[in-house]
């Protein structure tokens, strides 16, 4: 018995990831060289900044990809030069995009904020009035109290939908899970309707929050249950069986071994659900109805909530009313950026668990 | 030499609840299931319900397919032709525009970039995921509609021979192409998640082959990578498509409704339709008839986007057999 030892792997083991001196030189002048001519251009002829970047930057940068990719690699590199252009470039596009929407947001919603901004209501602002009182502060607080009583009834359901998909061996789980996917594609407006036509339109309620609240469920329930699902399919089998092994009885193996080991996974389906309805509109406008002063009384009176006060201001189309518009939608954001943040904590506190996002 | 022993075949083991507690319990979970099934014929028994009688007076088809929207007529003249028609035109265009940005996104995150600038790639797709569609209507309102009238005078100025990009009034705001570019930016993170998770659930060793084969990564991207993920994508296409023809208040705040006229391809004309954008545009005056025409218009677009998710979703699970219910 000889004892083997390893062999160190050779330095030029992996010959085809070396990048030689002259492809090195190829590509930084084939991105060097479109970039230079292309703000030439742009700052001699003064043309718009649209048609130099796709009628000059753009076609010589793919000549300058496709050379690189030819001196590396002869005539097989020219396409190869030409495919990683046009990927990076329309990738940079939406990256632009993002920034663009970010940027405007942040910019914009600065200039409306102020301290009185969140706590104060619209009740004594005219259209036209400046921005030196009034806020959304009652915006703040209905969508709390709606979005709340919308996960208060949503979360449970979803996860037990869940339960069924996973736990069970329900004839039906198929269906329920296309069925889900069907409901994800649900036309806010037409939740809206629903609940118009359910309660208000017979005579049942007035516009309140709680209606807004139901009108929100069948948007928010497909987001939690799918979530929720794939993170109690994470939870190992052997987890689950060694329980009902021990002798407890399903439930208990659910709510002593499963849940807990999901947790993190049901947090996470909870926070995307809420993401997912916070900046829900339609809904809202035709079953909230609208106020300019808070309301407590989620059952009853018309309700504002922060995408509804946006609407309403930006149909004023009076300059101030816009840049409240603008401040509501800083605010929306700010919430958006919070719930997404707790749920990058809470999905990355499981390594396993995935980002169950579409 | 012995004769072989037949083997019995593996049992299905099923553990039927006989606590009452589990009993209860799986009756929770089967109720909670059920619930989304009767939430969905709640709303089409809610809808139709208040719809009949516009239906009935207009004529289902006359409704779905003619034009025009006049409340001052008697009986009441209601016909969402335009804006259906709106609604898909402008979902495609959308589609169109926002699919080369997915794959591109998707194609960078995982065979281009290296690990931490997909990572930091990833985490920005999922954050203009998560901007809520009214944020993005009004920054398309606001910042973005200016910049896009500018894009279609140059469209009109340099292809204006093409009879799409014809345009007769001075006005290049709320067109429905304008329309189609917000929508677009809003659907690219929905169809690059999904087209990303296909990538990567690959299998490595068949583009490992293609390039071992003397593909290069061009040719193994045409003929290996999008031949393979090509159902997924189209699946997440459909989500898009379903998302898109749902949408509803950034429509309403960038594109000009014209009611009575079908705009065929003039996408460059401030003239467009949007079922949505009706339903939201017509409710706040709207009488008695008027909010069943309205319910009326809600099944349409309810039953449409119920078909086109059917058909992703049937789509997503033919192509992603790891996600079979175990």
């Amino acid at each position: 018995m000889s004892f083997v030892t390893a062999v160190e792997r050779p330095k030029n083991a992996a010959p085809w990831s070396k990048i030689s001196a002259g492809l090195r030189i190829a590509m930084i002048a084939g991105s060097v060289i479109p970039l230079a001519i292309a703000s030439l251009v742009f700052f001699a002829t003064g043309w718009d900044f649209m048609v130099v970047l796709l009628l000059v930057f753009l076609p010589l940068q793919i000549v300058g990809g496709g050379f690189a990719g030819f001196v590396g690699y002869g005539r097989r590199g020219i396409l190869d030069g030409l495919l990683v252009v046009v990927t990076l470039f329309l990738s940079f596009f939406v990256l632009v995009l993002l920034i663009s929407v970010l940027w405007s947001v942040i910019q914009a919603g600065s200039q409306a904020l102020s301290p009185h901004f969140f706590y104060q209501n619209n009740r004594y602002v005219a259209p036209t009035s400046d921005l030196s009182f009034g806020g959304v502060g009652h915006s703040i607080l209905g969508t709390l109290m709606i979005v709340g009583l919308t996960t208060v009834i949503t979360v449970p359901l979803g996860v037990l939908t869940a339960v069924y998909i996973t736990e069970t061996q329900g004839k039906s789980r198929g269906f329920i899970r296309t069925l889900l996917q069907a409901m994800s594609g649900l036309p806010s407006v037409v939740s809206g309707l629903f609940i118009y036509a359910a309660l208000i339109a017979s005579g049942y309620s007035q516009f309140a929050g709680y209606a807004g609240s139901l009108a929100l469920v069948p948007l928010m329930l497909p987001t939690v249950a799918r979530v929720a699902e794939e993170s109690l399919r994470l939870v190992p089998k052997e987890l689950r069986n060694g329980a009902l092994a021990l002798g407890a009885p399903s439930y208990k193996a659910f709510l002593m071994v499963t849940l807990p080991a999901a947790r993190s996974g049901i947090i996470t389906a909870m926070l995307l659900g809420i993401a997912r309805v916070i900046g829900e509109t339609a809904p809202l406008l035709l079953t909230t109805f609208n106020a300019n002063e808070t309301n407590l009384n989620i059952f009853a009176g018309g309700m504002s909530s922060l995408p509804t006060y946006l609407y309403q201001n930006v149909n004023l189309g009076y300059d101030y009313a816009v840049d409240r518009a603008w401040g509501a939608a800083l605010v929306i954001m700010i919430l958006v950026g919070v719930i997404f943040a707790a749920a990058r904590l809470a999905s990355n506190s499981t390594p396993s668990a995935k980002k169950g996002k579409k | 030499m012995s004769t072989e022993q037949p083997v019995a075949k593996p049992r299905r083991l099923e553990a039927k609840p006989f606590l009452l507690a589990d009993k209860i319990f799986f009756g929770l979970a089967n109720a909670a299931a059920y619930s989304a099934i009767v939430i969905i014929l709640l709303v089409l028994v809610f809808l139709l319900g208040r719809a009949w009688p516009a239906f009935a007076e207009q004529g289902v088809l006359a409704f779905v397919t003619g034009a025009g929207w006049d409340n001052s007529t008697d009986p009441i003249l209601m016909r969402i032709g335009p804006m259906l028609y709106g609604t898909l035109l402008i979902a495609a265009l959308a589609v169109a525009y926002a699919v080369p940005l997915a794959i591109s996104i998707a194609y960078f995150i995982e065979f281009l970039a290296p690990k931490s600038l997909s990572k930091i790639a990833t985490l920005l797709i999922d954050l203009l995921a998560a901007i809520p569609s009214v944020v993005v209507g009004l920054w398309g309102l606001m910042v973005f509609s200016p910049v896009a009238a500018g894009w279609a005078e140059m469209l009109n100025g340099g292809l204006s021979w093409i009879p799409i990009f014809a345009h007769e009034e001075g006005n290049y705001l709320n067109s429905p192409f304008i329309a189609a570019l917000v929508l677009g930016t809003m659907i690219v993170p929905i169809i690059a998640s999904v087209t990303r998770e296909i990538f990567s659930q690959m299998d490595h060793e068949v583009i490992k082959a293609s390039l071992a084969l003397g593909g290069n990564a061009e040719s193994t991207f045409r003929k290996v990578i999008l031949p393979t993920s090509a159902s997924g994508i189209v699946g997440g296409v459909l989500l898009g498509l379903g998302r898109a023809m749902g949408e509803t208040v950034a429509i309403y705040f960038v594109l000009n409704l014209v009611f009575d006229r079908f705009n065929w391809a003039q996408i460059l004309e401030p003239e467009g339709g949007n079922v949505a954008s009706l339903i939201l545009s017509k409710f706040g005056e709207a009488n008695a008839q008027e909010v069943e025409g309205l319910m009326a218009a809600g099944v349409v677009l309810f039953v449409v986007t119920l078909i086109v998710n059917a058909l992703a979703s049937f789509i997503v699970a033919k192509a992603q057999p790891w996600r079979k219910a175990q």
